[in-house]
């Protein structure tokens, strides 16, 4: 082990108990040519310094909860190989989240973003059990398909600057969660979510920096998701106001 | 450490029971990486801005009188105008470049039972559609159209 290359990792660290603002701490360690950005997070954790926190769970970039920023960008720990970084890796919390301690980040928030979006098919109807299942082609699987994707992993939310700046913003993947219900040949629900849309700090508040599909690691393109939305929100808005009951037969 | 965020940003209906510190921005916004394309995106509406007032000093010019018009036509020779409108020009096609880029995948996948075209056929069609619309408006500008 001693034989390896080592790293320089500047970490943040936040102990609420005690810091009144997050500080960073170095620690140089030998390093494996194969490791990813949480190998070396755990060597510290589990070798060199037990009081460091930070969330982790598959390693195989599929559970969304090893998110954190190396050198800046929102990244997936699990999926970042260190080969790819120089002598010296910073490693903070995801931006635009408040800290709970070192690398862990608040999700509540994130969660009752999610949840205002109805992230569930919606059916006016329930199907009876011996009506069988809801069918659907391929083509109508394809249309949300590439939406469902989506693991949670926040890096979206951390890359946004419009989530900076404005509390009240759903955000890239809740947005991009409700559209791919709102797109769901199943569902018929787009009414209620597409209130939820219309209103303040929602699909008109994204400027489309397009940052959240530049770090999505699982080629979710919310971006895209959320500028569908205004789309399809203004188009039932317009319904509205011109065909009789809005276009609702 | 980056700069603060909205301290309120991502921030629970119901606070937890635990301090938290306060949510940092992106490090590298606003202008470092992927950001500097889009806060220049941002800044370049200063320039429609001035650009409206240029048109409104126009039509005021236009409805006044031909001399006000012609002195109007020679202040614009002056060659800080004409930076501003070389300017100008670069702004709407960096503007216009990168709308265009991300036009396409705005599309959703069908409105009531049509599906848009291809994001390629999409793509032409904008820019085919702008360069067909700046040759008309530079013809009828130059005088070789309506004269």
């Amino acid at each position: 082990m001693s034989d390896l290359p080592k790293k320089k990792f500047v970490i943040t660290r936040f102990d609420p108990d005690v810091d009144e603002v997050p500080k960073t701490q170095e620690y140089e360690i030998p390093v494996e040519p194969d490791w990813k950005v949480l190998d070396a997070l755990n060597f510290i954790k589990d070798e060199i310094d037990g009081t460091l926190s930070h969330r982790w769970s598959c390693r195989m970039a599929v559970c969304g909860s090893c998110g954190m920023m190396v050198n800046g960008e929102p990244k997936l720990t699990c999926k970042e190989t260190l080969a790819d970084y120089g002598d010296t890796v910073e490693v903070s919390p995801l931006a635009n989240f408040p800290i709970v301690r070192d690398l862990v980040v608040e999700l509540d928030g994130f969660m009752d973003k999610f949840k205002s979006v109805k992230p569930w098919i919606i059916r006016a109807k329930e199907l009876a059990v011996d009506e069988g299942p809801m069918r659907q082609s391929p083509e109508e699987l394809e249309e949300f398909k590439q939406f469902s994707m989506c693991i949670n992993c926040m890096l979206c939310y951390s890359a946004c600057p419009v989530v900076a700046n404005e509390p009240e913003f759903l955000g890239p993947a809740a947005i991009a969660l409700g559209h791919r219900y709102n797109v769901d040949s199943r569902d018929e629900g787009a009414e209620r979510r597409n209130e939820v849309f219309r209103g303040e700090g929602t699909v008109f508040s994204c400027s489309f920096a397009n940052e959240c599909s530049e770090v999505c690691p699982k080629h979710v393109d919310p971006a895209a998701a959320v500028n569908q939305a205004k789309f399809n929100a203004v188009i039932d808005w317009a319904k509205g106001l011109v065909l009789p009951r809005g276009g609702e037969s | 450490m980056a700069r603060a965020s909205h301290p309120h940003a991502m921030h629970p209906k119901k606070p937890g029971s635990t301090r938290t510190a306060a949510p940092q921005m992106p490090p590298k916004f606003p202008m470092a990486g992927r950001y500097r394309a889009y806060t220049l995106f941002d800044w370049t509406g200063l320039i429609y801005l001035i650009l409206g007032f240029m048109a409104l000093e126009i039509v005021w010019a236009l409805g006044t009188g031909k001399a006000e018009w012609v002195a109007l036509m020679e202040r614009f020779q002056n060659p800080i105008y004409v930076i501003f409108h070389v300017l100008a020009l670069v702004s709407v096609i960096f503007v216009g470049v990168r709308f265009f880029g991300f036009f396409p995948k705005s599309q959703p996948p069908r409105i009531g039972p049509v599906k848009p075209p291809p994001q390629p056929v999409i793509l032409g069609g904008l820019y085919v559609a702008w360069i067909g619309i700046s040759a008309v408006f530079s013809l009828i500008l130059s005088g070789a159209l309506f004269r």
